[in-house]
């Protein structure tokens, strides 16, 4: 019967990417987070689903500590990526977001050319050494992004330039170039209408064969499609952390069944 | 399969189920065929197989429903691919039921090796049953093709079940009056008979399935009934 | 389930006809038409009061671009000029304006007996009159400037009085002459024959722009050259001083600056500072770059840094607020690529924000441009006819040689302050339009 069984929905056995242990994050005196524990696996897409204020965003950006520009901000507990406190000390945050890279609910593509926007990561990374080296990772990153097809003739255009869908998957193109371990996702879809939506999560499932993907999506039915494992967070706290397919037909908490269903809860 | 989705995953999912629900299909009909040659050929191991068979058949009938249901809470699908999936889940039940049949066709089998054969029944039976198992392999052919014409078409063939189920009953009936001793044998012979027209019953269910599917309508004129036994009372003469 | 809403009987609904405005409509449209009235009332003032401010400096000021000349042949006497023949230029420096006078008076002679068949009175005392005090400088400096003119005669201009000059621009009259002792009905007289055998000529006089001051009795010459020097010096020191230190200033504050008690009172500062009065700049330069430091008066070095510091805060504020207006996207998404901080400014947002900063620099240099207060206190409002050779000679600067124009007795003087007005007026202009085009030229969609 195991022949049947649907491989993608094997995730308890991938390795895991990222651990919170005890994580709280307080703005001020506000307590945003409070005790998560979660387990985000590698090679899986992971989104984090929540009514406004739930502190999904939140979380998502203390995993590369942007966060870190915001004032008032204080975390507490531990993270680890790959076994290593992420909050320690001698962590560097720039070197942290080489890793887990970040892309925005706005598309952002820099008021530059689309060669440029792709390029810039690996130019501060250092990661090439000459200028073909840099055409061949702006190709593979913009190739991964699935957007290389409609852009490669026009690489001098201003990425400013392109459909919202484009600019998002630029934008994923460029994070990815700096070869991260860890792609964190707020909201890419938002801003952004049904078929370049589906274009983007697409390319979301795609990139699960690579990278440890974590979304934060408003849309449930955005995380029932593209994720494997759905955390549903409440007033701060994780409530449930499932195989989607489970969220979906069977949650446990009373709390996620009123979300998912559309119920006052 | 239509257009591909942007969302590959989408595909892979649908056609996860409906490869699922073929799967059945393929068990089911080899349950049916396997009940019927062993009526024929007296085989009890055969027929043992064969309800063992159904525990995977049943299996598989609650997977395909845990598949379909999962669909439509991931993908809340729409149009074609609601139908799909709400066709999928109305099959698999009907295979399920043919599923039974076989089964049953196969636990009378086991008693009716140790009787007496009546003679020429179990090779009517088993063209009987060759015959659903090949509107089964239409239907099912027919759902894959999204072929509306041949779902349409096996859906006429079930007249033809119903006709050789009327002639069976006729044959039974006499040698039950020829010969009281017959009557445990043609009893369950008839109960297999039976079995093997409601299968026809519900395959003809998924044809109109499969016209559903390609249509977006169910096929509202009556089907077309050849079951008399209903309106049959004892033989003259 | 519970809708207690639905239960409620509705109440009888009016039939109101769309066509028909009702009578809070009508009002509403009238408060709205009356403000559009307002607003136009409110520009055409505003349109009104430029026009007129525009049409006086005009009009009094565009004369001070020409200047009228008189036309004389005049012989370079070497014996006077040269004594030993050699055109050597120090030598001819020795010969000073006093000797340039026969030769003047003695081509005027020529001209009297030219004008004798339009007017029997001219005589060369009444031409004398007629032309500038600076006439003999100018030949001198003209001679020295071209050794080889001497022995030659030549034909000359003159730069004509500034009661001629006033005459042929209609400031003067006969009326008015009659009571004037610098000028008699006789010299205009003697001015409209020279019109009439092209002797005298009213043309464009780039001295006005070129030239240094001139003294109270010769307005004719008085120029704005040392001043736009002056003002040069000054916009280049603040340019290069100004720019730097409010970039850095403000990124530091935007990006960098915690948020504490500290920085919340230099940030108060830096607005109270830009609306401190100019002239309160002017006692600081004073006491502290002239007084303290001992740097010379006058010089635009003293008024730059002035200006710098007056300037710094302009600067700052709107070098801030184009800091600001960078969406935060931008910053996330270097960050998010892991950029440092330092990368994601200097690479994203400061490109970004560089035509607001420019826009709001190129304002405060304007602003800098006109600001006469706090050079009036630095000495800059001082006589200077040399042209400054380095920031640390005396200049003045173009709103304080308006203030001094606009000081003098002599009516020519009035034009040549319109003129000056008009001069700083175009500079402002260019400035603004090169901050539109700036502006217009980097702003980019994000």
């Amino acid at each position: 019967m195991n022949d049947m069984r649907i491989v993608e929905r094997d995730v308890e056995t991938r390795e895991i990417k990222i651990r919170g242990d005890k994580v709280q994050v307080f703005y001020g005196d506000n307590h945003a987070i409070k005790d998560v524990d979660i387990e985000i696996q590698d090679k899986t897409v992971t989104a984090f689903i929540g009514p406004s204020g739930c502190g999904k965003s939140t979380f998502l950006r203390c995993l590369n500590r942007m966060n870190d520009t915001i004032e008032g901000c204080r975390v507490e507990g531990e993270i680890t990526l790959d076994e290593e406190d992420i909050y320690n000390k001698q962590v560097d945050p720039v070197q942290l977001r080489a890793k887990v890279g970040m892309v925005f609910q706005k598309p952002n593509p820099f008021p530059k050319s689309i060669y440029d926007n792709v390029a810039y990561g690996p130019r501060i990374h250092g990661l090439a050494s000459n200028k073909a080296d840099l055409d061949v990772i702006v190709e593979k990153s913009l190739r991964r992004g699935a957007i290389w097809d409609e852009v490669k003739d026009r690489l001098d255009a201003p990425g400013t330039g392109l459909s919202g869908g484009q600019q998002q998957r630029l934008c994923i193109a460029r994070a990815v170039a700096t070869e991260p371990e860890v792609l964190l996702m707020d909201e890419p879809c938002s801003a952004l209408d049904p078929i370049a939506t589906a274009q983007v999560e697409e390319l979301i499932d795609e990139l699960r064969t690579n990278y440890s993907v974590v979304i934060v999506t408003h849309s449930m039915q955005q995380a029932a499609r593209v994720s494997q494992k759905t955390a549903f967070f409440h007033l701060g706290n994780l409530v449930e952390y499932n195989e989607t397919g489970e969220i979906f037909t069977n949650p446990k908490d009373p709390r996620t069944e009123s979300y998912i269903t559309g119920r006052i809860g | 399969m239509s257009k591909p989705h942007i969302t590959s995953a989408y595909d892979r999912d649908l056609e996860a189920v409906q490869a699922h629900l073929m799967k059945m299909g393929g068990l089911v009909e080899a349950a049916i065929i396997d009940a019927a040659n062993s009526l024929e050929t007296r085989d009890e191991d055969l027929a043992e197989q064969v309800r063992r068979n159904d525990r995977q058949i049943d299996e598989m009938e609650t997977r395909v429903n845990e598949e379909a249901a999962r669909l439509i809470a991931l993908r809340a699908p729409t149009a074609v691919d609601l139908r799909t999936v709400l066709t999928v889940m109305k099959i698999s039940n009907n295979l399920e039921r043919v599923g039974d049949y076989a089964k049953n066709m196969a636990k009378r089998t086991s008693v009716l090796v140790h009787m007496t054969p009546i003679e020429g029944s179990a090779s009517d039976i088993r063209r009987m049953a060759k015959s659903v198992e090949l509107m089964l392999k239409d239907a099912l052919d027919a759902y894959i093709q999204r072929d509306g014409a041949l779902a349409e078409d096996v859906r006429l063939r079930d007249r033809e079940v119903d006709q050789m189920y009327n002639a069976l009953f006729r044959q039974f009936l006499t040698y039950m009056m020829e010969d009281p001793r017959h009557i445990t044998g043609c009893m369950h012979l008839h109960f297999i008979a039976k079995n093997i027209e409601r299968m026809g019953d519900h395959v003809t269910s998924i044809a109109e399935q499969v016209i559903y599917l390609v249509t977006g309508e169910m096929p509202d004129d009556a089907r077309p009934k050849g079951d008399k036994t209903p309106y049959m009372a004892e033989p003259r003469g | 389930m519970t809708d207690a809403s639905a239960n409620t009987p509705a109440t009888p609904r009016v039939k109101t006809s769309l066509l028909e405005l009702g009578e809070r409509t009508k009002k509403r449209n009238a408060a709205e038409a009356r403000f559009k009235l307002y607003g136009m009332m409110a520009v055409g003032t505003g349109v009104a009061a430029l026009l007129l401010l525009l049409i006086s400096i005009l009009s009094q000021g565009l004369p001070a671009f020409t200047q009228t000349f008189i036309k004389v042949n005049i012989t370079l006497d070497e014996s006077v000029l040269d004594p030993s023949g050699n055109r050597d230029p120090d030598e001819i420096s020795k010969v000073l304006t006093f000797s340039y006078d026969p030769i003047i008076n003695d081509s005027l002679k020529g001209l009297a007996l030219e004008l004798s068949a339009q007017h029997s009175e001219v005589t060369a005392d009444v031409l004398q009159d007629m032309i500038s005090a600076e006439a003999k400088g100018r030949l001198r400096a003209d001679v020295i400037a071209n050794p080889d003119l001497i022995g030659q005669t030549i034909e000359y201009e003159f730069l004509a009085n500034g009661r001629i000059d006033g005459y042929m621009k209609g400031r003067v009259t006969r009326e008015t002459a009659e009571l004037d002792g610098n000028v008699t009905p006789l010299q205009l007289d003697v001015a409209d024959a020279m019109i009439v055998e092209e002797k005298l000529e009213k043309r464009f006089n780039w001295a006005f722009i070129t030239a240094p001051d001139a003294s109270e009795l010769r307005p004719e010459a008085a120029g704005l050259g040392v001043a736009l020097m002056g003002s040069a010096y000054m916009m280049a020191i603040v340019f290069c001083l100004a720019l730097p230190i409010g970039v850095a200033a403000s990124i530091y504050l935007e990006e960098f600056a915690p948020k504490n008690w500290i920085t919340d009172i230099i940030e108060v500062n830096i607005s109270n500072l830009a609306a401190v009065p100019s002239i309160v700049f002017g006692i600081l330069g004073l006491a502290i770059f002239i007084n303290y430091m001992g740097l010379p008066n006058s010089a635009p070095i003293v008024g730059g840094l002035v200006l710098t510091l007056m300037t710094l805060p302009t600067i700052i504020i709107s070098t801030r607020a184009s800091l600001k207006a960078v969406p935060p996207s931008i910053r996330d998404a270097a960050l998010g690529v892991g950029a440092s901080k330092m990368q994601a400014i200097f690479h994203h947002v400061l490109p970004l924000a560089a035509p607001g900063i420019l826009t709001g620099t190129i304002i405060g240099l304007a602003q800098a441009l006109g600001e006469t207060a706090p050079l009036l206190l630095i000495g800059m409002v001082a006589f200077v006819n040399n042209y400054p050779e380095s920031i640390f000679d005396p200049a003045t600067a173009l709103p304080v040689q308006v203030y001094n124009f606009t000081q003098r007795s002599d009516p020519a003087f009035v034009e040549r302050a319109s003129g000056a007005i008009i001069v700083l007026l175009v500079f402002l202009f260019c400035m603004n339009m090169i901050a539109i085009i700036l502006r217009r030229r980097f702003e980019r969609r994000w």
